[in-house]
């Protein structure tokens, strides 16, 4: 009888050891969309990889993800659950501007870490004010993008010299993505090129007829033609644009993602796009080789957007801020977060600076990258470039 | 007509020859889309008029089609248009299938639980396509999709016409099963009144069951043509549901050739408000606009008769 | 069911739901109010059911509340608590004007009619840039009463209850013989003297301002409103399969179907992360075929058996 209360004693013990031997890091991604599918996925792989190198603090990281339905009271419902249910130690994830906006009233009541991968538009930086010292956002903002591409561009021109640009024309969806990409295009090129836009109902969202933007494009005679749109615009717009004979000097694409198989089709050839991170980085990249790896190896499918390795990275540089900071404390741990240094699979090597209104942004910067051959190939930053640009834009035979 | 209307009418026609003469890309343009619009309306329009059910599931359906028809051609190499009479056929017995389980049930009860069950079908069935495929778009990359012409220093698609094409098939082929064909007769004396057809001998039932799969049989064609113009996505047939809906309200309820007629007033309209920076943002309010002036305008023509 | 018993559940019921907040946390208090919301918004559309028409609008006078809301406090310098009722007399007075037009229209004219007039205001909205913020919609500088939960819960419940009480006035006063007459058979109500037009107005008008409460109370909960969140078409399909699988033409139905849907979409959510609207759909299917006159109907035909058997 006494050897059976020792034993239920130790297992007791081990049970309270086990509950408290866990740091819990709550992630909250729109789950039914593959970029939040992905990047949940992703986050989990680097957990793993975390645990199994003995975790952090001597404790094993613990992921709870919960689904924001790219809505903003849903995503409002997940932070209470995480936090006031699960009682987790920080907060992860983030994908539409939308569900992070619901997201900010309960963060600001909670005032816990949150490492923020996903939304872009300023209006969250607005709502999030300057006291937000608690938000570190990963994600690049929209202005951010719109200065690193007047960079990019400023770069390749002075790098290649038959690349010309002058004139800019900017194909727009109708929403507020669209929308900010219009206004940052404008204001950040507007002073040394000739931009003009045109707006059109995406095909994500039950348009899927260019001929009116590609007509005005075409009269405009862009040297570069941008267009912010989605993934399912992509292949149609092309193929509009081959039967209208419209054919810019550079094409370039700025989906969030691009469709299965885009590669493969002959369309595809010289199509650049912006974007964060491609596979071709694994050739010049070994964290991003070890992230692409393990995602193939765990799930036996490919990234499909750059969400994934950005959420993986969220989840490294918390881990490695917590192993600094010594404990899970909000305030030790912000003091830790600010002096990241993280290598990360993207290219570039994340720390957390002020940004229009917050303290704490992470990166700033974009790549301009092109189709060859199948393959998303990084053109510029030159630190990260996998191969050199083809110019101009194929005419269509 | 009074001549107030008429003049009305006559001034907005001619205004809309010069806007077509001056760019006559928007009448191109606005006749395929229009094109595509009824063809995907005609089989809504055909349920409507003899089952008496609003299908929500109706885009759903179209995904499903597109979806079947884009991994059948992948893993065949076979190429969408020859894909069409098998999508077609599939298409048609997932109908009669979803038809027999779930609607035939849901006919005895109000009208709304009929409405609710297609919304119910068209979740489960885009929430299915997303879990199974995941979001991420697909598309099939056709050469003669960009098929262009050149006329003078215009060069527009071509390709878009045949949605014209189909559009005209669906509507006259179907005007001919209803009105010449026996079994065509017995719907259409279904969908005028199903107790007297009843009494006179018809089975209702399996008259319900047939028309659902000649709309979806319709319909799956259509989803295998679609693949060729544009990338699926799990959600990609919820926004044709309600424009279908609305051009079939805006046609008036059993009205198919009128189908037609409200489509290529709505693309060209559209199509004329999208070529001018200043109105683009308002093109598709033009569609909401249009349907709310023919029906009330028919109420009140109505009500004064 | 016994008069008694059934004020008596009412009563307990009412106590609960105004104590809720000293036993439970934050997150079901969340969930609460999503489930209240969607609730009162059910009720609403039940309501101008009763008179048999079928409104596929409930989004486009949320969002316009929502709007008004927002824009009252942003452009007109309105307090938050202020902007709420603002809202809801505004889209009353929209409705009036609408209900004027369309009004005369029936079965699935009037529906396509007020389905497209939710469209007309969302692009209005998403396309007036400088006076509603455009696509990107606008943020209030604070969420009302600071974000409090409990208050928030409160601000939610207070709508439902204006609801709750609006529907029970439509069963108990003139209007329920009124609206019921005109469903039945307009005709034979036209020749008794009813003034169809004139019940369906006052049903119409009452609906939207409502509605419009509601849209405003949301948009003060979350501090933000943009064209694509409020004028959501979850929040006409939603109501509408809520007040369905209920139990329609009547006020207790909507409030059993909320209850059914809320709690079981959010319970289904964490077991099945990745695949729970699936689930959902398949839910909705089922308890309409197996249910026809929804969980009321259950509900009442059970009463009349224990009664049966009981005599």
């Amino acid at each position: 009888m006494k050897k059976l209360i020792v034993i239920a004693a130790a297992a007791c013990m081990l049970q309270l050891v086990g509950a408290q031997g866990t740091i819990k890091i709550g992630g909250i991604w729109p789950l039914g969309d593959i970029t939040g599918k992905q990047g949940s996925m992703a986050a989990q792989l680097a957990v793993e990889e975390i645990n199994k190198a003995g975790g952090v603090l001597g404790k094993q990281l613990e992921l709870i993800v919960t689904d924001d339905e790219l809505k903003a009271d849903k995503a409002a419902a997940a932070v209470e659950k995480l936090i006031t249910v699960d009682n987790v130690d920080v907060l992860v994830g983030g994908m539409g501007s939308g569900a992070e906006m619901g997201k900010i009233p309960a963060f600001k009541k909670y005032g816990k870490v949150v490492m923020a991968t996903g939304a872009a538009s300023y209006t969250v930086e607005n709502a999030l004010g300057a006291d937000a010292n608690w938000y570190f956002h990963l994600h690049p903002w929209d202005y951010n993008q719109g200065a690193s591409y007047a960079d990019g561009w400023d770069a390749i021109q002075a790098q290649y010299k038959t690349i010309k640009i002058k004139k800019i024309f900017l194909a727009y969806e109708e929403g507020a993505f669209g929308k900010a990409s219009m206004d940052q295009t404008k204001k950040l090129f507007g002073n040394r090129y000739k931009v003009d836009g045109a707006s059109f109902k995406s095909a994500a969202l039950g348009g899927g007829d260019y001929s009116a933007v590609l007509e005005a494009a075409k009269d405009f005679k862009p040297d570069l033609y941008i267009w912010a749109g989605y993934d399912a615009d992509a292949l149609p717009m092309l193929e509009q644009a081959k039967a209208m004979k419209f054919n810019p000097g550079i094409y370039l694409g700025a989906p969030p993602g691009w469709p299965i198989g885009f590669g493969t089709s002959r369309l595809s050839a010289n199509v650049m796009l912006y974007g964060m991170w491609a596979p071709a980085m694994n050739d010049t990249n070994k964290v991003s080789k070890k992230f692409y790896d393990g995602f193939i190896k765990k799930f036996k499918e490919e990234p499909a957007t750059y969400f994934a390795p950005l959420s993986y990275s969220a989840i490294y540089i918390l881990a490695d801020a917590i192993k600094a900071a010594g404990s899970v404390e909000t305030a030790a741990l912000i003091k830790a977060l600010e002096a990241t240094k993280y290598d990360s699979p993207l290219g570039e090597v994340v720390s957390f600076s002020k940004s229009n209104v917050i303290a704490h942004q992470g990166i700033k910067r974009q790549k301009i990258l092109q189709w060859q051959s199948g393959r998303q190939e990084v053109i510029w930053p030159f630190e990260s470039k996998t191969a050199t640009p083809v110019y101009p834009f194929p005419k269509w035979k | 007509m009074t001549l107030k209307s008429r003049t009305a009418i006559i001034l907005s026609l001619a205004a809309a020859v010069l806007i077509i003469l001056w760019k006559p890309t928007v009448l191109i343009y606005g006749v395929q889309q229009a094109g595509l619009y009824a063809a995907i309306a005609i089989p809504m329009g055909l349920v409507l008029g003899i089952v008496h059910i609003v299908n929500l599931a109706h885009g759903e359906f179209m995904m499903v089609a597109a979806y079947a028809t884009y991994f059948a051609c992948k893993a065949t190499g076979m190429d969408p248009l020859v894909a069409l009479i098998p999508s077609a056929a599939v298409t048609a017995v997932l109908g009669w299938i979803v038809y027999r389980l779930t609607i035939r049930r849901a006919l005895k009860a109000p009208e709304l639980n009929q409405l609710i069950l297609t919304f119910g079908l068209g979740i489960a069935l885009s929430q299915g396509i997303n879990i199974l495929f995941t979001s991420q778009t697909r598309k099939i990359s056709l050469d003669y999709v960009s098929a262009s012409l050149d006329i003078g220093d215009l060069t527009f698609g071509v390709w878009s016409f045949i949605f014209v094409v189909f559009a005209a098939m669906y509507a006259y082929g179907l005007k001919f099963f209803l009105t010449r064909t026996t079994a065509g007769k017995a719907a259409l004396a279904v969908g005028q009144n199903p107790k007297g057809a009843a009494i006179v001998g018809i089975d209702v039932d399996r008259t319900y069951g047939i028309v659902f799969a000649i709309a979806m049989a319709l319909v799956g064609a259509m989803g295998a043509l679609f693949l060729t113009r544009s990338a699926i996505f799990p959600m990609v047939g919820a926004p044709f549901t309600m424009k279908s809906f609305c051009l079939v309200a805006m046609a008036g309820i059993g009205n198919i050739p009128g189908i037609l007629a409200a489509s290529l007033l709505l693309g060209v309209s559209e199509s004329i408000l999208r070529a001018f920076r200043e109105t683009r943002g308002w093109a598709d309010i033009v569609f909401f606009v249009l349907i709310i002036a023919v029906i009330l305008g028919r109420s009140i023509k109505r009500r004064k008769s | 069911m016994n008069k008694n018993l059934s004020r008596l559940i009412t009563l307990v019921a009412a106590i609960l739901a105004i104590f809720l907040p000293s036993f439970v946390g934050a997150y079901p208090l969340q969930v609460a109010r999503n489930v209240m919301l969607y609730m009162a918004l059910a009720v609403t559309w039940d309501m101008l059911l009763r008179s048999g028409q079928i409104s596929f609008g409930i989004a486009g006078l949320f969002g316009l509340g929502a709007y008004a809301s927002v824009l009252g406090v942003l452009r007109a310098g309105m307090p938050a608590w202020v902007s709420i009722p603002f809202a809801a007399i505004f889209c009353g007075l929209a409705a009036l004007g609408i209900g004027f037009l369309i009004l005369r229209l029936r079965s699935t004219y009037f529906s396509i009619v007020t389905l497209a007039l939710a469209e007309i205001f969302r692009i209005i909205i998403h396309n007036l840039h400088d006076f509603t913020g455009g696509p990107e919609g606008v943020v209030l500088k604070d969420v009302i009463f600071g974000g409090a939960a409990d208050k928030l819960y409160w601000l939610t419940l207070g709508g439902l209850a204006v609801s709750l009480g609006a529907s029970y006035w439509f069963e108990k006063s003139r209007i329920h013989f009124a609206l019921t007459a005109i469903r039945n058979n307009e005709t034979s109500a036209k020749s008794s003297g009813v003034n169809i037009f004139s019940w369906l107005l006052v049903a119409f008008v009452v609906t939207s301002a409502i509605q419009g409460l509601l849209g405003g109370i949301f948009v003060q909960s979350y501090g933000f409103a943009t064209p694509e969140s409020v004028f959501d078409a979850n929040f006409t399909l939603l109501p509408l399969a809520i007040a369905l699988l209920g139990g329609i033409h009547s006020t207790v139905g909507p409030v059993l179907g909320a209850l059914l849907l809320g709690l079981a979409a959010e319970w289904l959510k964490l077991q099945l992360p990745y695949g729970h609207l699936v689930v959902y759909g398949i839910i909705i299917i089922v308890v309409i075929l197996f249910m026809p006159q929804g969980l009321l109907g259950i509900a009442r035909k059970t009463f009349r058996a224990a009664d049966r058997r009981k005599a």
